[in-house]
């Protein structure tokens, strides 16, 4: 008694292709040797193409029919449909208390007008729906719980269950279920356990009795038909299958000969199977040998494990030495490194950039002293991780490069911002120093004029005119922005110089 | 298929036991069956006769009735009966298009079949026979018989 295992129906499988493509296939029509209907080599190459199934799109099966399911047992006659003369299949209940499936009542009604109805055993009228009542919910579990066989047990499923799963069987679990074949051009029905190795219709002789026969149908001859399908087994001459010749020898015969199960723990007992079943009764290398297959399963289980492990410290390791030669770039190739252990990053040195960076001392050993140029590496396992070493060094040296290229970058940028700030400062200060000597030559230019046109009359003026001069010069000359000196202190025409002065400040 | 279905729960059925009286003849197929009766208690217009039935089955069986008509032969003669023509054809109202059940079955038949003739006295044959028998072209169940007499 086999139950519904968790695994997915096959069919599963290709519910993804359920679209079918219309591209016609390559390979229709075209057979290259092989049996009739087999897929082409062609075929075999493109059988995973949705198109090459277009016309499987998908797996029809057909439920079972509960009226041609084979009970276990003969069901108790109160069950069975008087109609049908099989157990109620989706029974209804009459109001005279009589009971039919629901289809056989469809089926008996089918001639007779509607309105008058009759039921079928006592004959009394029924008014269609108010009439028909369900049944008992215990007569439902009687039935549900009727022990059935497998639709197809002839096929050689081996189900036997209650009644209620037998469509849950059928339609998802029963490998036996005929289905579609996957040959191209082939419409007949196989086995779904058959369905993935082709097409199975195409005639063979049977070894044993030259009987030619489908393919498909093989096993089942070879099994339950061939006339010449028992034999005697060499050893212990009882009779067998021929199919089954090879499972009786390695674990039935009692004549063949095998060694002890504690032979892995060192028992050397050896002899036909009957005598060491004995034997293993008292063997305490055979009572323990269950312990040690799964100890030895266990352990092959974690070296497995430790495999891409090791491979990963490997890893870690070399890309730690490569951040270990970068800190101390020195340490390959300079001895007077002042560091005892110069792969030990924890020392103390003052001079190390990071002082407050801790790594974990690497641990591989030393470079040993006088092995200079060459840098410290691990011995590589393969060229491989060789190369991911290098790879990453690479992408370090890289990455580094890069970061002193943003540096020196930022440090020009710096430069020339500060000394174009310079330069700016210094010509302001030029143009200070021009617009009050500007300013100086105007106040001379229109002395002079005041000079010339007051004639030379008062000598006293000419003379305090000339101090001024020197006095708002110097003050001019100190304050670079202010306002000029000498436009404070004189009057009338040298207000719109004032103006001139403050525009030529702004340049 | 509904047929085939349910003639092959009835054979299983009827290989395994029948009541006194009744055997199955033969039963190759799902169309043509064919049964003996005999009847059991001393009457002695039966007396020692075995008579043979032909069950005709349409597509359709239980929903249909079959057609069941006596077979003559030398060692089958037609039952004696107000209800059976010389030609084999009964006149029973079970076998009607109108007083058949998906119920009935081919034993049950043979059991009403058996009872009919166990309870009859009359040593005769219907009304019209002769006539009936020359001229009638009709199928047993296209035939409407008109159910006049109910004691028998
Ligand atoms: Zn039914
Ligand atoms: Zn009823
Ligand atoms: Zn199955
Ligand atoms: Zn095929
Ligand atoms: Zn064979
Ligand atoms: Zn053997
Ligand atoms: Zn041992």
């Amino acid at each position: 008694m086999s139950s519904p295992s968790p695994i997915p129906p096959p069919n599963d499988r290709r519910s993804s292709r359920s679209s079918s493509s219309a591209a016609p296939y390559a390979g229709d029509g075209i057979l290259v040797g092989g049996p009739p209907g087999s897929p082409s080599p062609l075929a075999l190459r493109a059988s995973n193409s949705p198109s090459s199934r277009r016309r499987h799109s998908r797996i029809v099966k057909t439920p079972p029919e509960f009226q041609s399911l084979d009970y276990v047992s003969a069901p108790d006659s109160n069950l069975v449909c008087l109609i049908c003369h099989t157990p109620f299949d989706k029974p209804v209940q009459l109001s005279c208390e009589h009971y039919f499936c629901r289809e056989c009542l469809d089926h008996a009604w089918a001639p007779q007008a509607s309105g008058r109805k009759t039921c079928p055993t006592c004959r009394n009228k029924v008014e269609t729906d108010k009439d028909i009542r369900p049944v008992p919910k215990i007569i439902e579990t009687m039935l549900d719980e009727l022990v059935v066989k497998c639709p197809n047990t002839k096929a050689g499923c081996t189900w036997t269950e209650h009644r209620v799963n037998v469509n849950d069987h059928v339609m998802l679990y029963c490998e036996y279920t005929p289905v579609e074949c996957s040959g191209t051009d082939c419409r007949l029905q196989i086995s779904q356990k058959d369905f993935h190795k082709g097409c199975l219709h195409y005639t063979v002789s049977c070894d044993d009795c030259h009987a030619s026969l489908m393919k498909k149908d093989l096993e089942e001859h070879k099994r339950n038909i061939c006339a010449n399908r028992k034999t005697s087994c060499a050893l212990c001459s009882v009779e067998v299958l021929r199919l089954d010749l090879k499972s009786h020898i390695n674990k039935d015969c009692p004549k063949h000969v095998i060694s002890c199960q504690g032979t892995i723990v060192g028992c050397k007992f050896t002899a036909e199977r009957a005598e060491v079943v004995l034997h293993e009764v008292n063997c305490a290398m055979a009572t323990m040998a269950p312990h040690f297959r799964e100890q030895q399963a266990r352990i092959e289980r974690n070296e497995a494990r430790m495999e891409p492990l090791a491979r990963k410290v490997g890893i870690l390791e070399d890309g730690l030495t490569n951040i270990t030669n970068m800190l101390y770039p020195a340490n390959s190739n300079d001895q007077s490194f002042p560091v005892t252990d110069p792969l030990d990053p924890n020392d103390t040195d003052p001079q190390a950039p990071t002082p407050d960076f801790r790594l974990p001392p690497a641990s591989f050993p030393p470079v040993p002293p006088g092995n200079e140029g060459a840098p410290t590496q691990p011995p590589f396992d393969s060229q491989v991780h060789h190369l991911l070493t290098l790879h990453d060094s690479l992408r370090e040296e890289v990455s580094r490069i890069a970061n002193a290229l943003t540096d020196l970058d930022g440090r020009t940028n710096m430069m020339i911002i500060n000394e174009s700030q310079r330069a700016k400062d210094e010509m302001l200060h030029a143009n200070a120093a021009i617009s009050s000597l500007r300013m100086h030559l105007q106040w001379l230019v229109s002395a002079t004029i005041h000079q010339r046109t007051t004639s030379a009359g008062s000598s006293p003026a000419k003379t305090a005119g000339s101090t001024n001069v020197s006095a708002g010069g110097s003050s001019a000359t100190r304050a670079t922005s202010a306002r000029p000196g000498p436009s404070a202190t004189l009057q009338g025409p040298f207000r719109r110089l004032s103006d001139s002065t403050r525009q030529d400040t702004k340049l | 298929m509904f047929a085939s279905k349910r003639l092959g729960k009835e054979l299983t059925k009827m290989h395994g036991k029948l009541p006194p009286g009744i055997t199955l003849v033969k039963a190759d197929d799902f169309q043509t069956w064919l049964m003996d009766i005999q009847v059991i208690d001393s009457n002695p217009i039966y007396q020692g006769e075995t008579y043979r039935l032909k069950f005709i089955f349409s597509g359709n069986y239980p929903i249909e009735a079959p057609e069941v008509v006596f077979l003559k032969d030398d060692s089958h003669p037609i039952p004696w009966h107000p209800h059976i023509y010389s030609n084999g054809i009964i006149c029973l109202d079970l076998l009607d298009r109108q007083g058949w059940s998906p119920v009935h079955n081919v034993e049950s038949v043979c059991v009403s079949l058996q009872s009919m003739l166990t309870s009859n006295t009359k040593k005769e044959r219907p009304q019209g026979d002769d006539n009936f028998v020359r001229y009638n072209t009709q199928r047993p169940r296209d035939i409407s018989f008109v159910f006049h007499d109910n004691q028998v």
